[in-house]
């Protein structure tokens, strides 16, 4: 998956403006673009491959048919497919009936917990994403598009139409939650 | 180890996990359906913009037509097709007149509009419609002569004033009825225009209150009962 720098985001401008007009060139091109890191997005999220499949496709007819809805004043067409996919997800979480996740900070969490003897080199992949799925919907965002979708503060910020230093707070917060979940399921 | 370093740790752990990617199949069927969405997306827009388009097109046409036809009406004869829609702009005019002054206007205004109609159809030949017209013009000045009649009591200073701008209107059409009785020989339109004359007397009697005198025996301008108006 190749990052997405500010370059992808002003290439965008004169694909859109030639789907907008119809031509399926420049849609595939946009859909190549992006179809991969939203469905890691909604992946990471979800953890359920069909889920996953579905609700990028979605996203992705989602952006380029409704593109009427999209104005390009100073947010990137990249930010507004993410939201797209953000607020699926949130859709699909209600279709579920799943309840809210507790934020671990107000978790009861084991009050012999030892962080620093987390050995993270050997978590693997798998309980890395269940761990991130217990975090708070703000949370699982901002680590997931710091982490998985290498995003800058900057971009992450603008997806979730937050400040920089807000974004950057949350991290840190994530972070220490996630550290807190995974030593709590080393430990049971 | 200090949290800092245990979190920068974790976040190093976290970027080094592997992106899952969807399959080559999942894609293939994602660009599949998103391809028909955009293609459909396509065809709606295309189709509703000529719609949109044929409707306005329409909309304004039909505007400049019932504005034209308003317009060209206003000057129509009775022996016009425009003539009905003359009526209806008539009665509209009619129905914004609410004052009692206003109300006179709008009368002796029409029963100015029905006489010199009345000239253009005699001048025309076409006798029943100046009948028409003049009784029309007559109907005018009756319903004038109503509404001066109904301020009689309630302000019977406006009433006077009123009954003066009546008088001043019926004498002047007198005086052209009776120019046009001299110059036609039809014996239709002489009786017309001398009935004619006779009921705007009545007219203005009626404003008044008073009895109705008897009709005119329609031998020329002499025998109307030439009404002056008061200054």
């Amino acid at each position: 998956m190749q990052p997405l720098g500010k370059a992808a985001s002003d290439d965008d401008r004169p694909l859109i403006e030639r789907v907008r007009r119809g031509d399926q060139d420049a849609a595939r091109i946009l859909f190549e673009r992006y179809f991969d890191r939203i469905y890691n997005y909604v992946y990471a999220r979800l953890g359920r491959a069909e889920d996953a499949e579905d609700l990028a496709i979605d996203t992705m007819t989602r952006s380029l048919t409704r593109l009427d809805l999209f104005q390009d004043q100073g947010v990137a067409f990249s930010s507004w497919v993410y939201r797209i996919a953000h607020n699926a997800t949130i859709d699909h979480y209600r279709r579920q009936g799943k309840a809210t996740v507790v934020p671990l900070e107000s978790a009861t969490m084991p009050v012999s917990a030892d962080p620093s003897e987390l050995a993270v080199e050997q978590l693997s992949n798998e309980d890395l994403h269940e761990a991130l799925r217990a975090l708070t919907d703000e949370q699982q965002q901002v680590l997931i598009l710091r982490f998985f979708q290498d995003l800058t503060a900057a971009q992450a910020a603008q997806i979730m139409g937050k400040s920089v230093g807000a974004v950057q707070a949350l991290q840190h917060r994530a972070l220490g939650s996630l550290e807190r979940a995974l030593h709590g399921r080393t430990t049971n | 180890m200090s949290e800092m370093e245990r979190l920068e740790r974790l976040a190093e752990r976290l970027r080094a996990v592997d992106p899952v990617m969807p399959s080559p199949g999942a894609k293939i069927r994602g660009w599949n359906l998103v391809l028909a969405a955009v293609e459909q997306s396509a065809t709606a827009r295309k189709r509703t913009h000529p719609v949109r388009r044929l409707v306005l097109a329409a909309v304004a046409a039909a505007v400049l037509l019932v504005a034209g036809a308003v317009a060209a009406s206003a000057d129509s004869l009775p022996d016009s097709a425009l003539y009905p829609l003359k009526g209806v702009v008539e009665n509209v005019r009619g129905a914004l007149a609410f004052s009692p002054s206003d109300k006179l206007a709008y009368h002796l205004d029409l029963a100015r509009t029905r006489l010199t109609e009345a000239e253009a159809m005699i001048a025309r030949h076409r006798l029943d419609l100046a009948g028409q017209a003049l009784s029309g013009m007559n109907d005018q000045l009756n319903e004038a002569a109503l509404v001066v009649q109904s301020e009689q009591q309630s302000d019977p200073a406006l009433a006077a004033s009123l009954e003066n701008r009546l008088v001043q209107a019926i004498a002047t059409h007198d005086q052209q009825l009776a120019g046009l009785q001299g110059q036609v020989t039809n014996p239709t339109a002489v009786a017309a225009i001398t009935q004619a004359r006779d009921r705007a007397a009545q007219a203005l009697q009626t404003s008044s209150g008073k009895p109705s005198a008897s009709p005119g025996n329609g031998k020329g301008p002499s025998n109307s009962p030439h009404p002056t108006p008061k200054h």
